[in-house]
């Protein structure tokens, strides 16, 4: 079965490269769209993947760092570091705000740093330095490859001009960079001053440029002891710290992922919906045709004796084989591209998940039982008969 | 009322098969179609085949030819009457249980071969044997010695492109033969082929039946084939009839009917002919073909 149904695919090499192609490209628009916005979830969680905090505490009811703001007062971080199971604690400001480059308004994540902040700074620079002193700034090394800036150049952050001192790597996406300042400098572009409190354990908070009354931040970013749970650890300091929404860095990043997902759903499911569609299409269509081209042959096997079984087994062989390779085209297709992409473009990544591979590959079956139906019901109807009835005698 | 009319080469009617019948047809009838637009294509046909017996069905075109041929190799049911294969009344077998009769016991030949073009020689007539259940290495290893012994070792891994149409006739045969089936039914076996491969193929199926034992069954339109036939058969409107007391057409040699030829004179003697074509190519040189 397996033997025939190979030779009959590979015989008409016109006929598989149409149906392979088709059904490969099918598939890549599935699988590469899945990898853009994987690619995306990932770099929207990036900051908290490698802020190095285990928790995030926010302001109550706040679950997400996206399209979101939190504000806590700041004495909060001094409430966060006693709970047990706290090692380290790090105050940052975060609003989602613009870079003003030559008039240009680029969408960023504007993130207040305390000085020798180690929870929440830029974790891979490209040059330059990862803590922005008082006036300067580190923005993503892609917005300042677009604009051809340089350590020393000046950009509007909060509408202060804050001069490039780091560019660092990995702080983009396809929505927006992440641009870091001092937290003095935050502080005063929003007239929030900073939390000047320090204490043992509290990274970053001594040397504070600011002092003043008001002392708000937007989240605590806390490092638990080693051996301890995130997640007990976040519940812990929910119970004891009023007004605020602790949670673990995974919970945190899961929130995140979800909100990319639930807001780019629809379009994942009309391009999959299309993409299912078109590879079903050129799929049923060239094993329909092939097995029509084969109909002689089909009728002579059912008059030598071969079960219909045996011949619907040869074609839905002939379609698993065309999927499979289909598959392994618009997965060569989509890891290309995910190689090739970033090399044209820093702020889009792909990300071939094993989920997104496992349900294309189930797509991809479901497409090869649905393209062999017809021409299963065109076997069915076949007349063994016809082999010799040609001549009307 | 049944009609067997078993009729030798030359003329004398064989009364009765002395040996043990494999296919029994009785009064077998396949009606299309019915009231005004029913159409009999076999009426009330008997015949008996027996083991080693070259039968030759022949008869005009709609006469019923084909019709018979697939009721006797199980791809059609009669309207009425039985087919019995070994005692086995196979016309009554439910559908599903017919494509194994025609694996195990029947072997087929069709006019265009009908070879699965992905597929090499040895690889066509192999595949029916692993239909059948071989293990694939020996269900190759019959095949390669079915066609060593068929003269085509050398084109074992051929593709029927490949093959000239005696070369193809001759994988067909042995497709027809590698599950060694006691029946072995040809429908126009020679019809593509040239005088010299027709004829080679003819002495296949003789030897078949003759050395091997199988019955075969030929519809042709080939007089040729009736050199090696132990019974010729002359089915025309569905039915049997007597071959004796037909004239046969003086220039394709074809038995036809008196009262439906064409008739036309010649030296003041009456000529039958199948068609006008060959009434008039007939009367271009008609001393040619009375003498024929």
């Amino acid at each position: 079965m397996l033997q025939l149904a190979q030779r009959n695919l590979f015989q008409s090499k016109a006929r598989l490269l149409i149906s392979v192609g088709g059904v490969g490209l099918a598939l890549m628009l599935m699988l590469a769209l899945d990898a853009i916005f994987s690619g995306s979830e990932q770099q929207l969680t990036a900051y908290i993947d490698n802020a190095g905090a285990d928790v995030f505490v926010a302001q109550s009811g706040v679950y997400n760092l996206h399209m979101s703001a939190s504000w806590l007062p700041a004495s909060v971080v001094t409430q966060v570091q006693a709970v047990a199971g706290v090692q380290a604690v790090s105050p940052i400001m975060y609003l989602t705000e613009m870079i003003e480059v030559r008039g240009e308004r680029n969408a960023a994540y504007i993130i207040g740093l305390p000085p020798n902040a180690t929870l929440g700074k830029p974790w891979r620079i490209a040059t330059g330095v990862a803590l922005p002193p008082k006036g300067g700034t580190v923005i993503d090394q892609g917005l300042a490859k677009k604009y051809g800036l340089n350590l020393g150049d000046t950009v509007k952050v909060l509408g202060l001009e804050l001069k490039i001192v780091g560019l660092s790597e990995g702080t983009s996406s396809i929505t927006n960079s992440i641009a870091f300042i001092a937290m003095s400098d935050f502080a005063q572009a929003r007239s929030v001053l900073a939390s000047t409190t320090s204490g043992a354990g509290m990274t970053g908070m001594s040397g504070s440029g600011s002092g003043g009354a008001a002392k708000l931040v937007s989240f605590v970013l806390v490092q638990v002891v080693p051996g301890q749970s995130p997640a007990a650890v976040a519940s812990r300091i929910e119970a004891q710290v009023s007004g605020v929404t602790a949670q673990s860095k995974t919970a945190f990043a899961a929130g995140e992922s979800k909100l990319v997902r639930d807001m780019a759903g629809d379009v994942l499911a009309i391009m999959n919906t299309i993409g299912f569609a078109v590879g079903l299409a050129v799929l049923a269509l060239t094993v329909y045709i092939a097995t029509f081209a084969r109909r002689a042959e089909y009728g002579a096997l059912k008059a030598l004796g071969a079960g219909n079984g045996y011949l619907y087994g040869v074609v839905l062989t002939q379609a698993l084989i065309s999927v499979a390779m289909g598959l392994g085209l618009g997965l060569g297709f989509t890891l290309l591209l995910a190689f090739l992409l970033p090399l044209f473009s820093s702020n889009m990544a792909l990300v071939v998940s094993g989920q997104s591979l496992l349900t294309t590959t189930l797509t991809a079956l479901v497409i090869a039982i649905l393209a062999a139906i017809l021409p299963v019901i065109q076997i069915a109807g076949l007349d063994p008969a016809t082999v010799i009835r040609r001549r009307v005698q | 009322m049944s009609a067997i009319v078993d009729t030798r080469i030359d003329g004398r009617t064989e009364a009765t098969v002395a040996a043990p019948a494999t296919l029994q047809v009785s009064n077998v009838s396949k009606r299309y179609g019915a009231g005004e637009t029913e159409v009999i294509a076999v009426n009330n046909v008997s015949l008996t085949v027996a083991p080693g017996e070259v039968v030759l069905i022949m008869g005009p075109s709609g006469s019923g030819k084909t019709t018979l041929l697939l009721m006797l190799g199980a791809l059609l049911k009669p309207t009425t009457g039985t087919i019995t294969l070994n005692g086995e009344v196979i016309s009554a077998l439910k559908e599903n249980r017919l494509p194994n009769i025609r694996l195990r016991h029947f072997g087929f030949v069709f006019q265009d071969f009908n070879l699965l073009a992905a597929l090499t020689a040895q690889e066509n007539v192999a595949i029916v044997a692993t239909l059948a259940g071989m293990k694939n290495g020996a269900a190759r290893q019959k095949a390669s010695t079915l066609l060593g012994e068929l003269g085509l070792g050398q084109r074992l891994d051929f593709l029927p492109e490949k093959l000239s149409g005696g070369e193809k006739q001759r994988v067909a045969l042995a497709r027809a033969l590698v599950n060694d089936p006691m029946l072995i039914f040809a429908d126009e076996p020679t019809a593509n082929l040239d005088s010299k491969t027709g004829h080679e193929t003819m002495r296949l199926l003789q030897h078949i039946a003759k050395e091997q034992g199988r019955s075969v069954v030929i519809v042709s339109h080939d007089q040729r084939i009736k050199d090696i036939a132990d019974r010729v058969l002359w089915l025309e409107d569905g039915q049997f009839k007597d071959m004796v007391e037909m004239p046969v057409d003086p220039v394709c040699a074809m038995p036809v009917e008196r009262g439906k030829a064409i008739e036309a004179q010649w030296n003041g003697k009456p000529y039958y002919f199948c068609a006008q074509g060959c009434r008039d190519e007939f009367m271009t040189e008609p001393a040619r073909f009375a003498a024929k």
